[in-house]
């Protein structure tokens, strides 16, 4: 006993040392990492707070000598053009990546649950062609799904958006929640089973529950993909009332080419929503990414 | 269970299958659903590409009037100049955005592993990059790369570095690694998160066990954490890479391509060829080409991914 | 309460057959165990009794029904599982409604019942707790609850102490044991452990392989086992095993030794050895049947002492005899040196022998 104190006491301080030039480049590396994160966030927020002929400045002004929200008001007031079209584009945003999360939920749970807990001929097969979707660009698919849509009478709908914006989501989200189902134990829908319930009220009363945190984690991915898209919405929709955010601001400001505040403050409100949802629910995130991907 | 089954699906030959098959229509009823959606939008696009790869289909896409020409325009691609100044930009894009946003990713997990005062809030910092959208962050970069107003140029006359703003996006030398630097800043936070995830299944007990055996901090991350984490690594470096040889929005956006194709890859190269320049027919040939080179990573993505399932089996 | 028929029930996966043509019948309120190690198709059948797994043929009969293709909520039974599982989202109060509710019960009797069974199991305090509160033996307890509370035709259990550290686990035991002959319950137990089938089953099932080795009483299956793996598999420290050699001398039948010892059979016994077809014959012993000594006496057979285990009130001593090890137990008083060459005299009256080559125990009638 008093042998091994000792060599813990002399141990201590070497190792202390040593852990702590870890710690310290640790640090340093972190401090570095998050200015460049945050300085570009930062400048963003900056500009959009000044006037366009206060950010056409040579040397700029780092700090606005006369901040204003003028650009804020100009996009969020109902009253004219500009931000009549913006909100418009908000509100179109809003339902494609509501309409497209729903519906990716909707067919996600069940086809996890069916990999994860059924042996059906084909499930590794099935399961690695739908990981596979993952590996192709939207560029790929881009002039067949122009065609494909025209053919059924599509382009220029939201339709077309959500019905792509589904295939993105969901591998992801099959794998993640099939990770889920992998954890629960098989033993609790037996018990409910013999409880008196049904499989389908097995499934509906005890698992669903407890995969929420994996149901709000692939929600969120499949959310912030479709809100942030911009391949499809820019190909398949060129009516003007029918824009999603990301494609709209680009429209809007290739006309407009020198209104940086303007399209800084757009930016900041593009990314607002899925920044907050993500922050919000962000545990759930790196959780369903722990328990379902990568444990062993 | 399910080894047993795989192995009386292997040696059972066509009836047995079959039946089995019927004995579990119930179980597709519950995939059906995802199967669909990819059919429509994966399979039929794929058939399609491939099938106009071998026409020329006037600019208006009327399908009517195309025309068979064979492997024209494969060989137009592999003859043309653009296609391996598109093809080298587009390595150098993937392999320098991948490596360096795993490495500081992986960096900063490592760094966040530890519990310390005001974690969660840097977390949060660092992942944002991640979430807002690629065309915002194109645009802010714009105008921190701006060639008279950015404010890395500003930065760079004040402290003397520089007598006058560079361009960053106007120069053929510069534009494709100050793309990537953008891209890079989007892209780590993935890495970190899939790191951060991969770093808690790190058993206590082997690193314990490693401590005892008088291994140092380095030699416990690299003789324990970091074998633990392949798998981890293997499936995040693929993504990664995927999403890379993949990306259109940041070069589309910040040059469109230019200057003179410096910063043109294959999406957005393909992109141009067929929506800005309507040559459905070499834009689907491309498309074919990099479709098959994407089956090769998929055979690697399978590996890793199926690897992990191996151990779930076995576990 | 109601009895349970098992008729040439089988269950195979592809070419495997996990179950094999088990037939066996557990009468109104009796206690069952199902036995063996694992993978011999113990949890198998109890799944297929539960309906969790359609069974391939045969016939299941709870009470007077055939049950083959009801699902598990129309058997009336109710199951206890190894992990519990108890739903870790509900409280313990809803984890005992959530059969009642299944069964739309009025709320008020929900009510009644779930606090009648948290009295019967001492855990009313705990009604408001979710199942990760609750210690192992606490969560044991409502498991045992959920099932109770719905007052089923049969109990399943299946290794339900096995998650309990030792001290825990003797105690849940005779809770059980009491639980059962309070609700004169018909239970069907399946456990690995042999020690728990001994002490708490009124018969108890051994099964291999998926084949069903011997269904009898606890002290039948330890006093006659049927074949070498029942006999090894029941008692604990194993029963010892020696393969010899049969032959006749002078009329005598006896049982040979690899170091040239001979063994002069009971009347008894010789008779049978003589009923074998093989010469090979497999002596069995438990410890407490086998006498050491220091010198050779009439009847024994040399040894040589391999290990000595003391362990208080008894000494167990490992020896070697005809290449086998023999599991000896002798008081404390007695010393014996590791490679010390030692004596043993087996009780014919209780020793057992096996055909060598079926494994089968030898009948003498």
């Amino acid at each position: 006993m008093s042998t091994t104190a000792e060599t813990a006491a002399r141990g201590q301080p070497r190792r202390r040392m040593r852990v702590d030039g870890w710690r310290w480049g640790g640090r340093i590396f972190l401090v570095f990492m998050v200015l460049y994160t945050a300085l570009p966030m930062i400048w963003m927020l900056l500009t959009s707070i000044k006037s366009g002929f206060a950010a056409m400045q040579f040397p700029p002004q780092w700090w606005p000598d006369q901040p204003t929200l003028a650009s804020y008001q100009k996009l969020l007031d109902p009253q004219n053009s500009v931000g009549q079209d913006f909100l418009r584009f908000f509100w179109n945003s809003l339902f494609v990546s509501t309409a497209t999360t729903m519906l990716s939920v909707i067919v996600a749970v069940p086809a996890a649950y069916a990999f994860s807990r059924f042996t059906f001929p084909g499930r590794n097969f099935l399961f690695f062609a739908v990981l596979l979707r993952n590996m192709f660009p939207a560029v790929i698919f881009l002039v067949p799904l122009f065609i494909l849509m025209r053919a059924i009478g599509l382009v220029n709908t939201h339709g077309s958006l959500i019905l792509t914006y589904l295939t993105f989501g969901l591998p992801l989200a099959i794998w993640l929640l099939k990770g889920f189902y992998d954890n629960i134990p098989v033993q609790l829908e037996q018990a409910a089973r013999i409880d008196g319930a049904t499989r389908f009220q097995a499934f509906i009363l005890i698992v669903m529950p407890l995969s929420a945190p994996g149901i709000i984690a692939t929600a969120i991915y499949s959310f912030i993909g479709a809100w942030n898209e911009y391949i499809y919405a820019y190909t398949f929709l060129s009516k003007n009332e029918q824009l999603t955010l990301p494609v709209g601001i680009q429209r809007f400001f290739s006309e407009n080419t020198t209104d940086f505040p303007g399209l800084m403050a757009a930016s900041f409100i593009m990314s607002v929503p899925v920044v907050v949802l993500f922050l919000v629910l962000q545990r759930y995130f790196v959780r369903a990414l722990t328990e379902g991907a990568v444990k062993h | 269970m399910t080894i047993l089954t795989g192995k009386t699906g292997t040696r059972g030959g066509l009836r047995p299958l079959l039946r089995k098959i019927w004995e579990h229509r119930a179980d597709y009823a519950y995939v059906l659903p995802a199967i669909a959606v990819m059919l429509i939008v994966i399979a039929y696009p794929i058939y399609y590409t491939v099938e106009l790869s071998f026409f020329n289909t006037p600019p208006g896409l009327q399908l009517r009037d195309k025309i068979f020409v064979g492997v024209d325009n494969y060989t137009a691609i592999l003859s043309s100049e653009i296609f391996w100044k598109v093809t080298s930009n587009t390595l150098i894009w993937t392999l320098a955005s991948t490596f360096i946003a795993f490495v500081l990713g992986f960096a900063c997990a490592l760094a966040l592993h530890r519990d310390f005062v005001g974690r969660g809030v840097l977390r949060a910092i660092l992942i944002i990059p991640w979430v807002i959208s690629a065309v915002a962050a194109s645009y802010i970069w714009k105008w921190i790369y701006h060639s008279d107003f950015g404010i890395i140029g500003a930065v760079l006359v004040q402290f003397g570095l520089a007598d006058r703003p560079p361009n960053f996006i106007d120069s053929v030398s510069t534009v494709l690694p100050s793309l990537i630097v953008v891209n890079i800043w989007r892209e780590f936070p993935f890495a970190m998160i899939m790191m951060m995830a991969g770093l808690q299944t790190v058993p206590d007990q082997l690193l314990r066990a490693a401590k005892v055996d008088g291994a140092n901090a380095w030699q416990r991350f690299w003789h324990v954490t970091f074998p633990h984490l392949r798998n981890v690594s293997t499936v995040t470096i693929l993504l990664l890479a995927v999403a890379n040889f993949n990306s259109f929005i940041i070069p589309w956006i910040m040059t469109g391509g230019g200057p003179s194709n410096a910063s043109h890859i294959w999406i957005t190269h393909i992109y141009e060829l067929a929506f800005g320049r309507q040559r459905w027919g070499v834009a689907s040939a491309y498309s074919v080409l990099l479709f098959l080179i994407l089956m090769m990573f998929g055979y690697f993505y399978v590996r890793a991914l199926s690897g992990n399932e191996r151990k779930d089996g076995s576990a | 309460m109601a009895h349970v028929v098992l008729k040439d029930l089988v269950k195979t996966y592809g070419s495997f057959k996990a179950v094999n043509e088990v037939s066996l019948t557990v009468n109104d309120g009796e206690f069952v165990a199902l036995v063996g190690p694992s993978g011999c198709g113990k949890t198998t059948t109890l799944n297929l009794v539960a309906g969790l797994i359609p069974i391939t043929s045969g016939d299941i009969v709870i009470g007077d029904r055939v049950v083959n293709d009801l699902d598990p909520k129309d058997r009336d039974i109710a199951m206890v599982f190894q992990n519990y599982a108890l739903y870790p989202q509900k409280s313990v109060y809803k984890n005992l409604a959530f059969p009642l509710q299944m069964r739309k019960l009025p709320k008020d009797e929900i009510e009644r019942k779930v606090k009648e069974a948290a009295r019967v199991l001492d855990m009313t305090e705990l009604l408001e707790r979710k199942p990760r509160e609750l210690s192992g033996g606490q969560q044991q307890r409502v498991a045992l609850g959920r099932a109770l509370v719905r007052d089923p035709a049969v109990f399943l259990m299946d290794e339900p102490l096995s998650n309990l550290d030792a001290k825990l686990r003797v105690q849940m035991r005779s809770e059980i044991k009491r639980f059962h002959q309070d609700l004169k319950a018909t239970i069907i137990y399946v456990t690995h452990d042999q020690l728990e089938a001994v002490t708490m089953a009124d018969r108890m099932a051994v099964m291999n392989g998926g084949y069903l080795q011997q269904y009898d009483s606890p002290a039948q299956v330890f006093a006659h086992p049927v074949n070498m793996f029942v006999a090894s598999f029941i008692g604990s420290p194993a029963m010892s095993l020696v393969p010899l050699e049969a032959s006749t001398t002078n009329g005598n039948i006896v049982l040979t030794g690899a170091e040239r010892w001979s063994l002069e059979l009971s009347p008894r016994n010789a008779r049978k050895v003589a009923r074998a077809a093989t010469r090979k014959v497999v002596l069995g012993a438990r410890h407490s049947t086998i006498k050491l000594h220091k010198s050779a006496v009439p009847g024994s057979v040399p040894a040589k002492a391999y290990t000595v285990e003391p362990t208080g009130d008894i000494t167990f001593v490992q020896a070697f005899v005809s290449g086998a090890i023999v599991n000896v137990s002798v008081p404390p008083a007695i010393a014996v040196a590791p490679d010390e060459q030692i004596w043993l005299e087996f009780d014919q009256e209780r020793m057992h022998l096996f055909d060598g080559e079926t494994e089968m125990a030898l009948e003498a009638d």
